[in-house]
């Protein structure tokens, strides 16, 4: 059983989340409703709650808020959201789920699903607590990723991750430390979070850190040779923009390396 | 033609035979000035006359280079006396005879069949051969009844020598008057410098017994053109060594116009191309020789101010206009250039302008949007039908009109759409709004750029009254001011600090919507004006001159 705590400034969203929770997730009860930041707190701390529907933008404040001004967040959140990038941004690399309005029905059930499971498998996450570190943080320098491993979350630092690879709806991680992390989201997402931070899509199915690249062989009209030894193909639509990021990336390098000198 | 009738005329002439002894012949007579004739070598083939000398009447001159002997006659017509007439003769200056009387048992007649004597016949005494090689006879006469015509002829037998300048002066303007600078005994190159005080050159030539057969001419040797000539010497004012005057010409500063090298010609007055031989044109004389005769300076000519020809000056002027007109021309183009450049960047920051107006249009708060889908989903849930679809049109007349990118819209559209979104935000959150248009405003018919309220209107909902619910109000009005149509937004929220920035989409998107719009409306002024207390927010914001 699910008691759910739904938090929005917006009256007529919170009766459309009622009545499709009524309706189509029955697993949920909903215990508390709360329009502003401060009732938000409150309800929380009061009928504590082990899901709360949290929405993003809430007048001249944010979702995040309420978090922030909880002393313990035991408790599972999915964020809900009219339109908010950058809020959606933090939430996606802190591993955590989401709905856009309106509401995807089918979206709003996996979400309930899911969050079901985790409170079932009782994991102790910090995916809260990362999710606050990182928005404490400048949009641009988000140095870690939360990767939603089977039943257990992995904070990893960008700069470990040497590559991505596609496996249809999975994703592997290939980390600096020889380990491979599988998780079950597309590889697709995962360029939209990190291509921001520097990474390369090379291929549909890859995704490479610039960090690890060793250099370009032409050999097959493109390759990628990393430091690993491992070669990545180019598909071709991506080799313009590949190349002229592997020529940044060694310019801002190689002034890296003449300042430390 | 004329030749043959000399040859005819020869035979009729007598001549003593004394001259036939001397290699003098016979045959080849030559006239030699006023009354006399005279005979030559007959091998002798050069021989010069000359008679026409400025200031000199009466003075033949008989240039015999190659003669050895010559032999002069004297001539009388019938109707004279030749009694009358008196002869001096002088051999260089030395005299032989003077003013020897005529002697009459001397006379003879004599016939000449020309178209000067008309078969007349005259008397004709000889007055001596003289041998003339490297010397000078001179042969003065003249009638005792008019003494003072003296005729002269002189019979030169030796190389004309050249004229040589004896002093250069160039006169200047002093306080007093005029002084003189000298240049005594010039080389072949002088250089002379005119400056403003100076007007007048001097030459003055070595005096000799021969300075009336000497013209004297200046070339320009840049054109090569004769800029100045004269034939007749001044006398009086130079005296040389011997206490003789010397024969001088004045030349005026003005007939030097530029600087530069001018020639100063000085030469005898002999038709070097008419020969007494044969009185046609031709020279038997080389130009070397003459050369030798002719006295050539350089005069290398400083002009403190150079003065020009019509023509020239004319040249200059038109040189100067065309190269005046052509930067004039090049300032033209360069400037039309850049005002065409100019009105290109104005025309394309208008249309930048124009371009991130329509971007921060159809940008316009996509949370919104989404929101009032959510409200619709919400209504749909609730199976309030009629109403969901009610706000769903609304919802999609307001999505057109972002999409449709107009950038004029009337004031009644304005106020139906601000009513469509109002409305579809009071789906959201519960609050009272209205629209007050002034009645002196002809709504159908006063365009205003499109959206321009609404993200102000936005504003107010979401910073002003969002949290308090059904108590919140907003009004909304459009006002006529003069020439300026005045659009307010009030709404009764908590307000906020105008000073403090905020991060708000809408007053951001809203002050830099403002800015564009004063870029491309230049005519009109787009006046923004906040007031926030703890009781409201109004906001007004000024189209001037707009009506």
């Amino acid at each position: 059983m699910m008691r759910a705590v739904l938090i929005d400034d917006e009256i007529s969203n919170l009766e459309n989340l009622r009545t499709l929770l009524a309706k189509h997730c029955p697993q949920v009860t909903i215990i508390a409703t709360a329009q502003r930041v401060g009732d938000a707190v409150d309800a929380i701390e009061k009928y504590l709650p082990n899901l709360v529907f949290l929405d993003i933008q809430m007048g001249d404040k944010t979702g995040f808020d309420v978090l922030r001004l909880l002393p313990s967040r035991d408790f599972e959140v999915i964020f809900v959201t009219a339109y908010d990038q950058y809020g959606i941004q933090a939430v996606k690399f802190a591993a955590l789920d989401y709905l856009l309005k309106p509401i995807d029905i089918e979206e709003l059930m996996n979400a309930v699903n899911k969050a079901e499971h985790k409170l079932a498998a009782q994991t102790q996450t910090s995916q809260l607590d990362f999710l606050l570190q990182q928005l404490r943080k400048p949009e641009t320098n988000v140095n870690k990723i939360a990767l939603q491993m089977q039943g257990e979350i992995r904070y990893v630092a960008l700069s470990e991750i040497i590559r991505c690879e596609a496996d249809n709806t999975y994703t592997h991680f290939f980390l600096s430390s020889s380990e491979k992390i599988m998780v079950s989201k597309s590889l697709k997402e995962y360029a939209d979070l990190l291509c921001p931070n520097g990474f390369l899509r090379t291929h549909q199915s890859h995704l490479v850190n610039p960090k690890y690249v060793k250099s370009w062989l032409k050999e097959d009209g493109g390759i990628l040779l990393l430091l690993s030894g491992e070669k990545i193909p180019i598909s071709k639509p991506n080799k313009d923009t590949v190349k002229q990021a592997l020529q940044q990336a060694n310019l801002t390098n190689s002034r890296r390396s003449l300042k430390s000198d | 033609m004329k030749k043959l009738a000399v040859t005819v005329l020869s035979f009729i002439i007598t001549v003593p035979m004394v001259n036939a002894q001397k290699g003098v012949s016979p045959y080849v007579n030559y006239a030699a000035g006023g009354r006399l004739n005279m005979h030559v070598d007959s091998a002798a083939k050069n021989v010069y006359y000359a008679n026409k000398f400025p200031n000199q009447p009466n003075t033949s001159f008989n240039y015999l280079p190659e003669v050895n002997h010559v032999s002069v006659q004297m001539y009388f017509q019938k109707t004279e006396n030749p009694e009358n007439f008196r002869y001096t003769i002088l051999e260089d200056n030395k005299p032989l005879v003077v003013n020897k009387p005529i002697n009459k048992e001397q006379l003879q007649d004599v016939i000449r069949k020309d178209h000067e004597w008309k078969d007349e016949v005259r008397d004709s005494t000889s007055l001596g051969t003289f041998p003339i090689k490297g010397k000078t006879i001179t042969i003065l006469t003249y009638d005792i009844k008019r003494p003072q015509d003296v005729y002269k002829s002189v019979f030169y037998g030796k190389p004309i020598p050249s004229a040589k300048i004896e002093v250069l002066a160039k006169r200047f303007a002093t306080e007093r008057g005029v002084d003189y600078s000298h240049i005594v005994n010039p080389k072949e190159r002088i250089d002379l410098t005119f400056a403003e005080k100076d007007d007048e050159l001097t030459i003055v030539k070595e005096r000799s017994d021969l300075d009336y057969l000497y013209s004297t001419s200046i070339k320009d040797n840049k054109t090569g053109k004769i800029i100045f000539e004269s034939t007749a010497w001044l006398y009086g004012g130079y005296l040389n060594e011997e206490d003789k005057l010397s024969p001088y010409v004045k030349i005026d500063k003005s007939i030097f116009k530029k600087s530069g090298d001018y020639e100063i010609i000085i030469q005898p007055m002999i038709r070097w191309d008419i020969s007494l031989d044969n009185d046609v044109f031709k020279y038997d004389i080389s130009p070397q020789e003459i050369e030798k005769y002719t006295a050539r300076y350089t005069l290398a000519i400083t002009l403190d101010q150079e003065s020009y020809t019509k023509k020239e000056a004319f040249i200059y002027i038109l040189i100067i206009a065309f190269f005046l007109g052509l930067v004039f021309l090049v300032i033209l183009y360069f400037t039309r250039k850049r005002n065409k450049k100019k009105l290109a960047e104005q025309e394309q920051q208008k249309n930048a302008a124009k371009l991130q107006l329509n971007s921060i249009r159809s940008q316009l708060n996509p949370h919104f949007l989404f929101n009032a889908l959510s409200g619709i989903q919400n209504l749909m849930n609730k199976n309030e039908t009629d109403r969901a679809n009610k706000y769903l049109a609304k919802f999609a007349r307001l999505t057109r009109n972002v999409l449709d990118d107009k950038e004029l819209i009337s004031l009644s559209q304005e106020k139906t759409l601000l009513d469509d979104y109002l409305q579809m935000e009071q789906l959201r959150f519960g609050f009272q709004y209205e629209i007050n248009p002034s009645e002196d405003l002809d709504l159908a018919n006063i365009e205003i750029p499109s959206m321009l309220l609404q993200p102000f209107v936005e504003n107010a909902v979401k910073h002003g009254i969002s949290q308090q619910a059904t108590a919140g109000k907003i009004t909304i009005e459009f006002m006529k001011q003069a020439n300026d149509l005045v659009l307010t937004v009030a709404d009764n929220g908590n307000g906020f600090d105008t000073e403090k920035k905020h991060n708000g989409l809408g007053m951001q998107l809203s002050s830099s919507r403002i800015a564009l719009l004063n870029r491309i409306y230049k005519e009109n002024r787009f006046i923004l004006a906040m007031q926030s207390t703890t009781n409201g927010t109004k906001i007004g914001l000024t189209l001037t001159d707009w009506l």
